[in-house]
């Protein structure tokens, strides 16, 4: 199952190693500027987003300015250049949700379920992610609220 | 019909052997994961205990309504089981048995799902249920007669924009070599999961595809460029580049021909990365914004190399052109307010209309209030439309969602609007500014329609690209076919 992993974070103990293993990623594209997207998604792939070190490393790889690759990376919604919120849940609201009841879901949990647009599984609508992009499909208010305090307890953990 | 096994072919599947027929599949890809199909695949083992029989795990069907469902296969005889969230598993057991009549209810024709959610992930399997006959009989032909069996055939683009494929081809082929294929598999529309079916389900499918549009080219290499959150569709589409490099398909020595090298390239989402030369920024490593046109990618392309871009389905209905006769379908993932949304593999034959297409799915017209057609790209289909013929060029990628009585019209419509403004990439004014102005003038439609109106014919004469081009025609669907749903402000 397709899971993302922890997202990076420069305050524990396991973050030069994990930053070492993005690094590795990261050159394990070829040196070039057409590696600039898939240099960016392996650091991604390691980190769970793409912190500056990150990025600054992708840059001197691919020999492309910072600020080009930042220009880039902004253009593409998939990358993150911001921590995610580890507890953060994403309630789809393309059509085909908002007509399963998106709007309840996103109701049930005002503090930690965000809107985002299809994820393309309209045919289990309604549907949401959880904060390692696990999706789940046809979710009522009631399972919804349950997965939330599973995975807060899992967090806790 | 379709073309006879080659000698090739026949040394190929041969080297690999036959799996059983027999055998339960359980169906999990993106669609049965998500429906906790994994509890499903454990009850279903519990039951078969000892038996013997093969116990694959498989990708959605396109039945994904079904989800989590098993469908049992044994000569002649297939039987799907679905919802097995709540239905027991044992009735699986009495129908590998024989005590069971054959019950699989299909998607619609079945040419390009036809080994969807059928195979067990080796080549060997996929070989056996008919990968690669096109291939084989498209090496034994030149190139210029597979681009006519193409056009003979009428293929057009399966993307949306329905341009004849064998014409592309010949203008790519006219141009001094080396020439590239980019497969358009981003798909990002909204409403749309067709291709990860199909790349999921029988990867093979695509891969043969681009062997015979890289032989019909003349292209040496071939990039497929896959949706970035479409991640199990990748991990599929990456095993069989694979196998496929490793049977000697790629370079052409298993069954002749000059071969293509495969190149997999994931996107990171964004909806104008499905303009085709956005494509080419992103694998050329710039900034995924459209380029201006011509030149052409045809002739100038990737790199300025003579390039075909294709979108996945294409290429995957170009397994069946050789077939006699070739089958005219379109891929309709349907959701929204029906009994059984899933992936649809649609007749565009004339006879097939919409209604049909409802009733496959379960609906009853009647409850209906309109299709929405193609997204946040697309239009409104009245009930007054449902009778009449499908046309392939009326189908855009096919995505519909289907709209119950209720539906809140406007709602939708600046529900559309707003995401064509988040999406717009800014490299153009009329989209860049327009989309959010259209946002707002939707806030009050009968002070602002003169507005609207002008805006959208600026938006759709001078964008850049078809995210822009086309961002004002689900609003002035809205407007024409629902007036009275408009006539209060929001």
């Amino acid at each position: 199952m397709s899971e993302s992993p922890l997202p990076f974070d420069a305050s524990t103990p396991d973050a030069p190693q994990r930053m070492a293993e993005a690094a590795r990623a990261i050159e394990a594209c070829a040196r070039e500027k057409p590696s600039l997207l898939p240099a960016l998604l392996a650091a991604q792939h390691v980190l769970g987003w793409l912190p500056r070190p990150a990025v600054e490393r992708v840059a001197a790889w691919v020999r492309v300015p910072v600020s080009e690759v930042y220009a880039t990376a902004t253009a593409y919604s998939e990358l993150r250049l911001e921590r995610p919120d580890p507890l953060a849940w994403h309630v789809c609201t393309g059509v085909a949700c908002d007509l399963a009841g998106a709007d309840a879901l996103l109701d049930a949990a005002p503090a930690r379920a965000r809107r985002t647009d299809c994820q393309f599984l309209c045919a289990l609508a309604p549907v949401v992610v959880d904060p390692r992009e696990r999706l789940y499909g046809r979710v009522t208010a009631d399972e919804f609220r349950e997965r939330l305090s599973a995975t807060a307890a899992e967090a806790h953990a | 019909m379709s073309a006879a096994v080659t000698p090739a072919l026949a040394r190929l599947r041969a080297r690999y052997g036959r799996p059983p027929e027999t055998r339960v599949l359980v169906h999990r890809g993106t669609c049965g994961d998500a429906v906790d199909a994994a509890r499903v695949l454990e009850a279903v083992r519990a039951a078969l205990g000892t038996r013997g029989v093969p116990l694959v795990e498989t990708a959605c069907d396109g039945a994904c309504w079904a989800a989590p469902s098993a469908t049992v296969v044994r000569p002649g005889h297939r039987h799907r089981f679905a919802r097995l969230d709540r239905a027991p598993v044992d009735a699986l057991v009495s129908c590998l048995d024989g005590a069971c009549d054959d019950a699989y209810a299909g998607s619609g024709a079945r040419g390009l799902l036809a080994r969807v959610g059928f195979l067990d992930g080796s080549l060997a399997d996929a070989l056996a249920q008919g990968a690669y006959r096109a291939l084989a009989h498209a090496v034994t032909l030149k190139p210029a007669e597979v681009a006519d069996a193409v056009a003979s055939a009428g293929l057009t683009g399966r993307g949306g924009a329905h341009f004849a494929t064998a014409q592309k081809w010949r203008l790519a082929a006219a141009n001094a070599g080396p020439r590239v294929l980019v497969v358009n598999a981003e798909e990002g529309e909204p409403g749309v999961f067709k291709d990860r079916h199909v790349l999921e389900g029988d990867p093979h499918r695509l891969i043969e595809g681009v062997l015979v549009a890289a032989h019909a080219i003349g292209a040496a290499r071939a990039v497929i460029y896959v949706n970035g959150q479409a991640r199990n569709a990748r991990r599929a589409l990456d095993a069989a580049v694979a196998q496929a490099r490793e049977a000697g398909l790629l370079d052409g020595s298993a069954l002749g021909g000059t071969g293509a090298e495969v190149e997999v390239r994931s996107g990171a989402g964004g909806y104008v990365c499905g303009e085709e030369s956005v494509i080419l920024n992103s694998i050329e490593g710039e900034r995924p914004v459209p380029r201006l046109k011509p030149p052409y990618a045809t002739d100038r392309g990737l790199f300025e190399r003579p390039t075909v871009i294709n979108n996945a389905e294409t290429l995957c209905a170009v397994t069946t052109v050789f077939d006699d006769p070739p089958p005219p379908t379109k891929l309709v993932p349907l959701s929204g307010a029906v009994p059984r949304p899933g992936l649809y593999e649609v007749p565009v034959d004339g006879a097939t209309s919409w209604a049909g297409v409802l009733a496959m799915a379960g609906a009853n017209p009647q409850r209906v209030r309109a299709l929405l057609l193609g997204g946040p790209s697309g239009r409104f289909v009245l009930p007054e439309e449902f009778d009449a013929p499908l046309e392939m060029r009326g189908l855009g990628a096919g995505g519909v969602v289907v709209l119950p009585q209720e539906a809140d019209i406007p709602r939708i419509t600046s529900a559309l609007a707003a995401y064509n403004a988040r999406e717009s990439c800014g490299e153009c004014t009329p989209c860049r500014e327009g989309t959010p102005r259209l946002v707002a003038l939707l806030e009050d439609v009968p002070g602002n329609r003169a507005r609207i109106d002008a805006l959208i014919e600026v938006m759709t004469e001078a964008s850049l690209c078809q995210l822009g081009g086309l961002a004002g025609k689900p609003v002035a669907s809205a407007l024409a076919l629902f007036p009275r749903d408009f006539e209060a402000a929001r």
